[in-house]
């Protein structure tokens, strides 16, 4: 194995391929990863809760899929805007229901209060669902296809392309609109934002709609490559927070180059020492950075007192 | 007598019933397997009970008294039992030595990575914390040494020589729960307690009064680790085998937060209601697995929503409004008696 690890800097053709490839993919999973990174920077950012429920939204998700498409033979688009539908639900009843009523407590009890709905979800899914990992129905034509010079797989284009247009939806969300400039001046300053007249309960009500809506896309994206289980987010959260840390649990930009950073790292990782160490590389990445720059990878405008 | 003497004098008795009623449940424990009606196989299961209360007195520490969470302690229960079991295994060392070492080991890690963390604030702490669990279980799972899923049985335990059966390691278990209860009692009574909560309370006051910050939160974060990493390696005997199936999962990390919290984490009580509810839920829900993941969900967000200073707050409250009522009788204005009433007063105000 560490054989492997000097031959990384060689010139030989092949091998570069090979790093080309491995870099493609790490992206391509990164680009999912985002989706989760920066629904957990949006929750936090409005409502200073790290939400650990999050991965299980997607699960949730990715169960519904599932069942659309393999049981009740859904077209996948169809599928897809079912669950976008049901994990917007989901968002908001969470916040309705178990979040509202204790909007105005510390962060720790926000944050044990998503682990309650992370049992619940979990609980749920294994009842419903059963505990055992499913493969998912559609799967994407994995013949590899020339793509600037590297051979990829069309499953990540797909991926990739996926991630960049719900990146395009959420710019052109927080840029033009009126909820999303009102979502950023909730970030900004809750309270003045309230005396400026922006409903602010309403606001972060479409917050965790928004953490719905990102992972329905997370989970019916991922359930191709982690398959479909109650446990299938739990790594891919854990990721998720580690690349919101590079945005110093604030900056969207950052953590979708932070997730983007992990992929790659993560990747190149299990391909030059082994498959078992890419869980590793994230928590080695995330001990350098919170002991460097724990403000993030960034640098942040503004962060809150928490 | 003046009416502070009074007033003291009811305090002090009032410390002298705690104990009592502490060192009462103890014995009662003690005599659980001499007691009519109870069989064989309930040993382990009470074992577990034991070993539960000692982790989330470990999250409790951090949680309740220092203000610091934890995502991660299940890292720490792995840390022990490897430790306990690879030394058994090689060495063949007494249980008692082994417990010994697997909250040393803890503990020395405990302080390493205390170092990183404790510079950060809350949340970003929750997501070391949480990576940390997800780190060790990497390790435990590819690192020869650790025989990953085939695991590493153990021989049965010995404690100072002698064999002891499923009754007698509930015995030890209870001894060394025992023992952390002394030493978090001790030490929450401590200067060194109250410099936790001088920094849970006003970090900034505390520290501009001299509290040395970095200081008392590290050894919070070694406390808290040696005793979860005492939980492991009483865990890992307690069944005489460790598999990363076991130890790599995330469950045990919040699994001890939500013990805390339900119990209580700010009372020396809470970690005891808290344990005994995680592990009997499963228990009593064996063949509907599910359910109890659905059951521990609401509690938790039930006890959050009611009682946000856990269940053993809920169930002193009536026993403290008593109190506080003699001691405003003897003329005591604020009538509280001791840090945990403080504690509890802050989270009904919030």
């Amino acid at each position: 194995m560490h054989r492997k690890t000097k031959k990384v800097g060689t010139a030989s053709p092949g091998r570069r391929v090979l790093l080309g490839q491995q870099i493609i993919s790490g992206l391509a999973s990164g680009s999912l990863y985002a989706l989760t990174a920066v629904a957990v920077v949006v929750v936090f950012r409005n409502t200073r809760t790290i939400n650990l429920a999050q991965g299980d939204f997607a699960m949730v998700g990715a169960f519904l899929a599932m069942v659309l498409i393999k049981d009740m033979h859904l077209n996948y688009y169809l599928a897809l805007a079912a669950v976008v539908v049901a994990c917007i639900l989901l968002g908001i009843l969470t916040e309705r229901i178990v979040m509202r009523p204790i909007a105005d407590s510390d962060w720790l009890t926000l944050f044990t209060a998503t682990l309650g709905v992370y049992y619940i979800l979990h609980g749920v899914a294994g009842w419903v669902w059963g505990r055992d990992t499913k493969a998912f129905p559609v799967t994407f034509d994995p013949t590899p296809i020339n793509f600037a010079g590297t051979i990829v797989s069309q499953g990540h284009l797909i991926n990739m392309g996926w991630a960049i247009a719900i990146g395009l939806v959420l710019y052109v969300f927080f840029k033009y609109t009126k909820q999303g400039i009102a979502m950023r001046a909730v970030t900004d300053d809750p309270d003045t934002a309230q005396l400026m007249g922006i409903p602010v309960r309403f606001i972060v009500l479409l917050t965790w709609g928004m953490a719905g809506f990102l992972a329905a896309f997370a989970g019916v994206l991922l359930s191709p490559i982690v398959y479909v289980s109650p446990e299938m987010m739990d790594q891919v959260l854990i990721k998720g927070y580690v690349a919101a840390v590079f945005g110093g649990l604030y900056s969207i930009q950052g953590a979708i180059i932070g997730a983007l950073m992990i992929g790659v790292a993560e990747n190149l990782a299990g391909g030059y020492l082994g498959a078992h160490y890419k869980t590793a590389t994230a928590f080695a990445m995330i001990v350098l950075l919170l002991t460097f720059r724990p403000q993030g990878l960034f640098g942040i405008q503004k962060r809150r007192e928490i | 007598m003046g009416r502070k003497e009074i007033v003291a004098a009811l305090k002090t008795k009032f410390e002298r019933q705690n104990q009592v009623a502490v060192v009462l449940l103890f014995v009662a424990a003690a005599l659980f397997p001499f007691m009519p009606g109870v069989e064989g196989w309930m040993a382990s299961q009470a074992s577990l009970i034991v070993i539960y209360i000692m982790a989330a007195q470990g999250v409790s520490l951090l949680v309740g008294y220092t203000g610091l969470v934890t995502v991660g302690h299940g890292g720490f229960l792995a840390i022990g039992a490897y430790t306990s079991a690879l030394l058994t295994k090689y060495f063949g060392i007494d249980l008692s030595l082994g417990l010994i070492a697997g909250g040393l080991m803890s503990g020395l890690i405990g302080y390493g990575l205390g170092l990183i963390f404790l510079r950060l604030s809350g949340a970003f702490m929750a997501i070391g914390t949480l990576g940390f669990a997800f780190f060790i279980g990497a390790i435990i799972n590819n690192v020869p040494l650790f025989e990953g899923r085939t695991g590493i049985n153990l021989p049965a335990s010995r404690i100072f020589g002698v064999k002891i059966g499923d009754f007698g390691f509930y015995l030890v278990a209870v001894a060394a729960l025992a023992l952390t209860t002394l030493l978090i009692y001790c030490v929450v009574r401590s200067g060194v307690g109250r410099a936790f909560m001088a920094l849970r309370d006003a970090e900034k006051a505390a520290e501009s009064s001299g509290v040395n910050r970095v200081f008392y939160r590290t050894l919070a974060f070694s406390i808290s680790a040696a005793i979860t990493g005492v939980a492991g390696a009483l865990n890992g005997h307690v069944v005489n085998y460790v598999s990363s199936e076991v130890y790599a999962d995330i469950w045990y990390s919040v699994d001890f937060l939500v013990a805390g919290v339900v119990g209580g984490s700010a009372l020396l009580m809470g970690p005891f209601i808290g344990g005994a509810f995680i592990v009997m839920v499963p228990f009593f829900l064996e063949k509907l697995a599910d359910f109890a993941y659905i059951l521990k969900g609401i509690v938790l967000i039930a006890v959050l929503l009611l009682a946000p200073a856990g269940v053993a707050d809920l169930l002193a409250r009536p026993f403290r409004a008593m109190r506080r009522r003699r001691l405003a009788a003897a003329g005591d204005s604020l009538g509280l008696v001791g840090a945990a009433a403080a504690r509890a007063q802050t989270a009904e105000g919030r």
